[in-house]
């Protein structure tokens, strides 16, 4: 496919965007106005730039990158619209701001590449656990930038300059870092990791090389202490032990992460009540339906009366389920475009997993390897993991599907992803 | 390294197949348990989500209308203003357990034809008007009121009919319910309860339910007898205490177990008079099957009744199935006689339209949005069920029930009215207590039945429906 066809693809998610504002205010009984046209604008902005950023800095990129980005983001706009139109209008701006981003990424890494990623390492990894830390910032202090507790979850941060006030959540980005952190650093200690001793029968890592992955553990673990964010600290874990893994091939850091997660997934749903609930939620959502089960059972009744082909963008009522917007866009979207919305959003995240692996699997740099698997595997999971939570095939963790649910460090955190693949798989042509 | 990367990829997919597959289970195979679950916000407000017509009583006073919410004008909330009076006849409409009543009969008339249906969008295209209709009723408010507190506690029902007409003029079933309470989001709950109360909330007992009309039915009796020359009011017959009834171990009894008078010979006029079982059981021998099936046929028995809402027929039984004590038995309404009220009140209706049977309606006009009549009921002859001169023949006889026999507490004061009580045997199958009748006798105005379910071990229809019916027609004839 070349940069023509996607320029295509990309009108039509422009479109889609449009379109589907143009349909939400119909179905509401209002009139094709100015947000239809706002809506082209950014979009075509957005996603111009990007377009153009990757024709002029990156011309080899795959081709598939922006299209599934833009299309995602476009059917996520949309439902957001149809929720919260003053919303809408912030995410307008995060669109903006993240495509900005992006754009301005792939000028940084015009000549180097992401070769220069690597060499600062250790910044990356002081980055994410300072941005990690951000939100335990105290809530009340004159300082400009503090944490702020939302729904329980202290995952907030919010930065006051003057009158405005700008809240993000710091861990999106620092998953970002520490992908690329942890890529540097496996690439760079891939031959030593390899190294195992025989015990027995059995071959095992080298006791030592497995202190990171109990460093790991006990930060995820720490994460979900502090902060109360089980999806975020299921996530680290789980990209930390699966990059190991590709590094090393060797299985046992599965088996013993495995072990590790299943003990601290036991140990926290004893510990925490917020984490048994979510356990019971799960379980048994219909024993309190008024309260535990109240969430889940909101989206499950939006995605059951959406059926096949949806009620039709506007004419559902998927604003009866509770944080609709961000974690449980997915159960809105499958409530107003059904099943074939559903499968189709399912379908466009596997193929963008697909074309991030396929990156990973061609790039002939150990490095550039593990960077592009990290940031596919990590988008691929995070997907997984909330979807899997809104639907009842997991129990549920609070966690923002990509592109799709409102939020600015969310839609940044995504799209620097989309650059830095789009990099990564420009440079395997040069 | 691109081995274990596959692996954990092919792992990925797999989470992914599992998520498709989950969603396919959701959105198209169990879609119903969440989607139809009384728990789920949607079904609640779906119940109301459309606009329909108004329900108006003969009197303009408003049964049903849709109220559009004030924070979406494309949404309706239904209301019924007068609630649990009248309920089964109005019914509900409810996307949870579907229309009952006139909401259901008229669900056509009453729905807005907005839905894009492919016959609206035809419609539309015609240049049809698709905004919903509305219905006028029949029934009068303040009747229906009155009909409605004269049952009060009891487990009853009264159909009040326009003889002249047809016209319903109250349909009263009790206990009833509160139709706004089907549409409230606990609407499974209390439904269930109603449905496993045994006394029948949501039941139409004025047409959905029969009963043994008891001595009701020797109206019925004596008009084919009159009609046909077995007897007259002044023929006398032999008072027995018991009457045996050939080839059969069962005989017919008074109600009290002795001689209905004086144990010497009554005439008939007296005998309807005070119900006298013996006598009428004799008469109905006297009639015999063939005529008295056919007496009751024109009456309205073993035939659809055609009105608007579904009704139960009632029964009487074909001749071949009548022999000696069948006939006999049938002749003061027990056995296998079942009538539901508004067939009784048919019966009456007909003696007192001079023999004639007019065809009963509850719906009146049905109203575009203009106001504008788009279809208008007109009265209809449903069976010429008896001579004038027979008509008048049991009039008579019936007047003399309130004026000095089992109906007296059905009287109003300077109003001559027609009666016959009724109150089924102690073996019978449900405990029924009756009083038809009309009023005045030389010009009726309203025919009505009155029914009373499991009133109590000594209740009749003189004592429990006549003063019911009194309460009703006192209101009625009373200004």
């Amino acid at each position: 496919m070349n940069r023509d066809a996607e320029a295509a693809l990309l009108v039509g998610a422009i479109v889609i965007a449009s379109m589907g504002v143009g349909l939400v205010n119909l179905a509401q009984g209002g009139t094709i106005d100015a947000q239809v046209a706002l809506t082209f604008f950014v979009f075509a902005a957005a996603f111009g730039s990007l377009h153009f950023a990757v024709r002029r800095w990156a011309q080899h990129a795959s081709a598939f990158l922006l299209p599934i980005g833009s299309v995602l983001s476009a059917i996520g706009f949309v439902e957001v619209y149809r929720l919260n139109p003053h919303f809408a209008a912030l995410q307008r701006w995060w669109l903006l701001i993240a495509a900005g981003i992006a754009t301005v990424l792939l000028a940084l890494l015009r000549n180097s590449g992401v070769a220069p990623l690597r060499r600062y390492r250790y910044m990356f990894l002081a980055a994410a656990v300072g941005l990690l830390m951000l939100p335990m910032l105290p809530t009340s202090w004159s300082f400009p930038l503090r944490g702020v507790i939302v729904n329980g979850s202290r995952l907030w941060t919010r930065f006051t300059v003057g009158p405005l006030q700008l809240n993000f959540q710091p861990g999106e980005i620092a998953k970002l870092c520490l992908v690329v952190f942890l890529a540097s650093y496996l690439a760079e200690r891939q031959p030593t990791l390899t190294a195992s001793r025989t015990v027995g029968r059995f071959t095992i890592p080298e006791p030592r090389h497995l202190i990171p992955v109990v460093v790991a553990w006990i930060a995820s673990f720490g994460l979900l202490v502090s902060q109360r964010d089980l999806g975020a600290s299921l996530l680290l874990f789980a990209v930390f032990i699966a990059m190991l893994y590709v590094a090393t091939e060797r299985t046992a850091y599965l088996t013993v992460g495995g072990v590790m997660f299943l003990g601290g997934a036991i140990g926290a749903s004893m510990a925490f009540p917020h984490v048994a609930r979510r356990i019971t939620a799960w379980l048994h959502p219909f024993s309190d339906p008024a309260d535990t089960g109240y969430q889940i059972l909101q989206s499950l009744f939006a995605l059951g009366s959406g059926s096949l082909s949806g009620s039709g963008l506007g004419v559902g009522t998927p604003t009866r389920i509770p944080a609709a917007f961000t974690d449980f866009i997915f159960s809105a979207v499958g409530e107003e475009l059904g099943l074939a919305g559903t499968v189709g959003v399912i379908a466009a995240y596997a193929l963008l997993v697909a074309v991030g692996v396929g990156i990973a699997l061609r790039s002939r740099d150990l490095f550039r390897k593990l960077l592009a698997f990290g940031l596919s595997f990590t988008l691929g999971l995070q997907t997984f993991l909330i979807i899997a939570g809104v639907t009842r095939l997991l129990p549920l963790t609070g966690i923002t599907l990509p592109f799709m649910s409102y939020g600015g460090s969310s839609l940044v955190a995504n799209f620097m992803i989309l650059a830095l693949l789009a990099r990564i798989s420009h440079e395997e042509h040069t | 390294m691109n081995r274990p990367m596959r692996r954990v990829t092919a792992f990925l997919f797999v989470a992914f197949a599992a998520l498709l597959l989950n969603v396919t289970y959701i959105q198209a195979i169990a879609t119903s348990k969440y989607r139809d679950s009384p728990l789920n916000p949607r079904v609640a407000a779906s119940i109301t989500g459309k606009e329909r017509g108004l329900i108006v009583t003969a009197d303009g006073t408003v049964l049903a209308r849709s109220i559009a919410d004030p924070s979406d004008p494309s949404r309706f909330t239904r209301e019924y203003p007068q609630g649990a009076v009248y309920a089964q006849v109005v019914g509900y409409s409810s996307l949870l357990f579907g229309d009952e009543g006139l909401e259901r009969a008229y669900a056509d008339e009453l729905r807005s034809r907005r839905d894009l249906t492919v016959s609206d969008l035809i419609d539309a295209l015609m240049g049809r008007d698709l905004s919903p209709k509305s219905l006028e009723l029949t029934l009068d408010n303040a009747l229906q009121h009155a009909a409605y507190d004269a049952l009060g506690d009891n487990v009853g029902a009264v159909v009040a009919l326009d003889p002249q007409t047809g016209a319903v003029l109250a349909m009263a079933s009790t206990p009833s319910f509160d139709p706004e309470s089907m549409l409230a989001a606990n609407a499974h709950t209390l439904r269930e309860q109603l449905l496993a109360d045994p006394k029948e909330p949501l039941v139409n007992k004025a047409i959905a339910r029969t009963y043994p009309p008891a001595s009701t039915f020797k109206v019925v009796v004596a008009s084919s007898a009159v009609e046909n020359g077995v007897a007259g009011p002044t023929t006398q017959f032999n008072d027995l205490a018991e009457l045996p009834l050939e080839g059969s171990t069962s005989s017919i009894h008074n109600y009290g177990n002795g001689p209905c008078r004086d144990g010497t010979t009554v005439p008939l006029d007296v005998a309807f008079r005070y119900s006298c079982n013996t006598i009428f059981a004799m008469l109905g021998l006297q009639v015999g099957a063939p005529t008295l099936y056919e007496t009751s046929l024109q009456f309205g028995f073993d035939a659809p009744v055609g009105l608007e809402l579904s009704a139960e027929e009632s029964y009487f039984p074909t001749p071949n199935e009548l022999d000696g004590p069948a006939l006999a038995q049938s002749s003061i309404g027990e056995r296998d006689v079942k009538a539901t009220p508004l067939e009784m009140a048919m019966v009456a209706s007909s003696i007192a339209h001079e023999g004639v049977l007019m065809q009963p309606y509850l719906v009146s006009r049905i109203v575009d949005v203009s106001g504008q009549t788009l279809d208008q009921t007109t009265p209809q002859i449903r069976s010429e069920v008896v001579s004038s001169a027979t008509a008048t023949v049991v009039a008579q006889m019936m007047e003399g029930v309130v004026a000095s026999g089992t109906g007296t507490r059905a009287t109003v004061p300077n109003v001559r009215v027609a009666g016959k009580t009724g109150t089924t045997d102690a073996g019978s199958s449900s405990q029924a207590v009756w009083f038809i009748g009309f009023a005045p006798v030389d010009n009726p105005t309203i025919a009505l039945a009155v029914v009373v379910l499991d009133a109590g071990e000594n209740a009749t229809g003189g004592t429990v429906a006549a003063p019911i019916a009194g309460n009703i027609l006192n209101y009625w004839l009373q200004p």
